[in-house]
């Protein structure tokens, strides 16, 4: 404290150019605002990583101290045949979340951006993204269960199918929970490619219809390439969004029957919440940490690449 | 603003979130008990009355715990501060770690078997043989239950709740297809038969955490001694009296006789439209029939579902006890023990029975439903084998697989072999580890 007391004493810009982060009392006071930010950063997402990834080489219940178990959790953890099936249900749902919701979101904004009362036609789109995930997995549980509101639907009109098993076949189960989750996740996808669509220069555009392209044609060469960079934001974060699925799936199947619906999530919180066996879990939530990570950063990557290549 | 003043406002901005992050709760001791006799925390001062901090994960309970808290503060000047949780994982987890904190759970209900038993190898709950010990010698406990909650020798917790499983069905349905209560299985089948040619479903089946119901049904109906040698890891799943039973449920389901396992609809809302004709539950959840306005005797009614071997000298009865605790460590204990020894008594008994609506543990409660009076001595009869619930019986960890294993099993009915083998698998990696 003297020393820094010293500091704030010397005349304001004395210690400009002396090093490489400007005046010292100017740094000690950036530090000191910065500080709390850091503090909750490190308190509430670093320390908390640090030990799941603790607990994740140890044995532990949730009771009494961890005991080490070194790769015990990793061994168990790969040699168990419901991760393979949990790694095939996330696949389908970063796979299922790419096509349907961000699909149908720039479908949806394509169609509407133009048009006169464009954003109207938008909002009811936009309407799920206000409730949550739960909520999401509630309504669709009462349409998708056994004799739900959709087999009573098909029934009522004649249409086959209506005693499709729909929450309880797999992986027809996880195919029809990323509908639900696309249902909620549409319309926030298609208001960014809305803002995306409205940001691209008109003069390419006017140019492009002067010389007789339209539709398809004017959106395969001049709409689509010029939306590159907000795609590869939507795309990006549907990935990580997908990677984490949980609340639909655990309202909706909690992961069954028989885990033929468990997503890495909730893998993760099965292994730590319902068996008690942290360890594990912490091993499942590294796991996840890291398939996320390199998802997310491989893909921006070659993004970036591409477009510097461009 | 000058550059020392940026910085002093930044320093207690920082010093401030340091010291609110790092604070713990060491000097809010007088704020835990509510006047429950915490102050001082020592054996030496135990209150007379107040308030004692109670958790449970069964929230839908509330009313039931309010009514009985009520009679409590008549009687012997305490009553609860209620905390229910309706997701029982987050509860778990939340015991679990409010024993780190200096907020242990005065007063908590928890599970029976490993459960419990994970709990005591910690020294986490206090121990109650003195209160086992008079509550048997005086006859407000049956000594059958006793096993239920000792580990060393020693006795933990005492029953909140004695439930027995037993077959609720619609009495209109019944009428309605000229049926009568079974006295044998073949009764049973016969009624299941009948119902399943008209296209009602007889039994209630689900494929999410009661999904052991019928194994345990049929298992302990058969061969009661090899359900308790699998609770204790000396039978495999894989033995031929475990694969007939599932081979007999599987044919049970072929047959058209149960619902369907994927209906999110509630199981007393079922019962209660006549969608299915019979649930197979504890006697617990006659509340749960109550407060849908249904009359016992009227609407529905019970039976105790008959052994599927007949050969057997006594019916088999799966009966579930739920315990109430108290923490080793908390600053009331002595009143949260004081507490029990009142809980066991009759008094308390009957209010709880006449709140919840369910059978006593203790047998001199009076019970307003005659039903539930008369399978309480039925229980306590020879005629009857009290045997643990599957849930409470297994070991947690084989627990878990076995409700996947028979959940993936009454969605897809087929060959019962490959989900024994995985139970097993995981029964033999547990009880390598002990």
């Amino acid at each position: 404290m003297t020393a820094t007391f010293a500091q704030q004493e010397a005349p304001a810009g004395t210690g400009r150019g002396s090093g490489s982060g400007g005046p010292r009392p100017y740094r000690w006071s950036a530090w000191g605002f910065t500080a709390p930010g850091v503090l909750i950063v490190a308190v509430l997402l670093y320390l908390p990583f640090l030990w799941t990834t603790f607990l994740s080489f140890t044995r532990y219940n949730g009771l009494g101290s961890p005991e080490w178990a070194g790769l015990d959790n990793y061994q168990a953890m790969f040699s168990d045949p419901a991760l393979l099936t949990s790694l095939r249900n996330t696949a389908l749902w970063v796979a299922g979340t790419i096509i349907v919701p961000v699909g149908f979101g720039l479908l949806i904004a394509v169609l509407t951006y133009n048009m006169r009362f464009g954003a109207w036609f938008r909002l009811p789109f936009l309407i799920p993204y206000a409730i949550s995930g739960v909520a999401v997995g509630v309504i669709w549980s009462f349409i998708l269960q056994s004799g739900g509101a959709l087999s009573q639907a098909l029934d009522t009109v004649g249409v086959p199918g209506a005693d499709s098993r729909w929450l309880l076949d797999a992986p027809l189960n996880t195919f029809v929970m990323i509908l639900a989750a696309a249902w909620q996740a549409s319309g926030v996808n298609a208001l960014l490619f809305v803002i995306g669509l409205q940001s691209i220069p008109k003069e390419p555009v006017e140019a492009a219809r002067v010389d007789g392209a339209s539709g398809w044609r004017l959106f395969r060469s001049i709409l689509w390439p010029m939306l590159r960079p907000l795609t590869t934001v939507v795309v990006g974060l549907s990935i990580v969004a997908s990677l984490k699925t949980f609340d639909v799936v655990w309202v909706m199947t909690q992961g069954g029957p028989g885990r033929s619906s468990e997503t890495l999530a909730i893998t993760m919180y099965r292994e730590t919440f319902v068996d008690s066996r942290y360890g594990l879990g912490g091993a499942v939530s590294v796991f996840l940490t890291v398939v996320t990570l390199t998802a997310s950063i491989a893909y921006l990557r070659r993004q970036l690449s591409e477009r510097k290549a461009l | 603003m000058k550059t020392s003043t940026k910085f002093a406002i930044a320093s207690v901005a920082a010093g401030a979130l340091l010291l609110t992050a790092c604070g713990d709760d060491s000097d809010d001791d007088g704020d835990n008990t509510s006047g429950g006799g915490g102050a001082g925390g020592g054996e030496e001062s135990v209150e007379s009355s107040g308030t004692l901090s109670f958790y449970t994960d069964k929230a839908a309970w509330e009313p039931q715990f309010d009514r009985v808290s009520e009679v409590s503060e008549d009687e012997i000047g305490f009553d609860l501060d209620f905390t229910g949780y309706s997701d029982s994982d987050a509860y778990t987890a939340f015991i679990k770690q409010s024993f780190r904190t200096d907020e242990k759970p005065t007063l908590f209900t928890w599970h029976t078997g490993d459960k419990l038993g994970e709990l005591v190898d910690e020294g986490l709950v206090a121990p109650t043989s003195e209160i086992w010990s008079e509550a048997i010698s005086n006859g407000d406990i049956p000594a059958d239950l006793e096993q239920y909650y000792t580990y060393d020798g020693e006795q933990y917790c005492v029953p909140l709740h004695v439930s027995y499983w037993v077959m609720y069905y619609n009495t209109h349905v019944f009428d309605e297809h000229g049926l009568q209560p079974p006295q044998t299985w073949d009764d049973l089948i016969n009624i299941a038969d009948t119902l399943a040619a008209e296209g009602v479903p007889a039994f209630y089946q689900t494929n999410i955490l009661f999904s052991f119901v019928w194994f345990q049904t049929l298992l302990a109906g058969s061969d009661p001694d090899l359900y308790e040698a699998l609770a204790t890891g000396e039978a495999s799943y894989t033995d031929p009296g475990v694969v007939a039973a599932m081979e007999q449920w599987r044919e049970m389901m072929e047959a058209g006789y149960f619902s369907d396992p994927g209906a999110a609809d509630d199981p007393q809302v079922l019962l209660n439209n006549g969608d299915v004709a019979m649930l197979n539950f504890g006697t617990f959840f006659t509340g749960a029939l109550n407060e849908l306005g249904m009359v016992s005797g009227e609407d529905y009614d019970l039976f105790v579902i008959p052994n599927v071997d007949p050969s057997l000298e006594q019916t088999s009865l799966i009966v579930e006890s739920g315990p109430l605790c108290a923490a080793e460590e908390a600053d009331d204990r002595a009143e949260a023990l004081n507490y029990f020894d009142w809980w066991v008594t009759a008094d308390a008994q009957s209010a709880w029975a006449d709140a919840r609506g369910d059978v006593s543990f203790n047998p001199g409660a009076e019970v307003n439903d005659e039903r539930l009076a008369d399978l309480g001595e039925q229980a306590g009869s020879d005629d009857v084998r009290l045997i643990e619930r599957y849930f409470e019986a297994t070991p947690p960890s084989v627990l878990t697989v076995a409700l996947d294993e028979f959940g993936a099993f009454v969605t897809n009915p087929g060959d019962p072999m490959p989900h024994l083998e995985a139970i097993q698998a995981e029964a033999e990696a547990h009880w390598a580890n002990q």
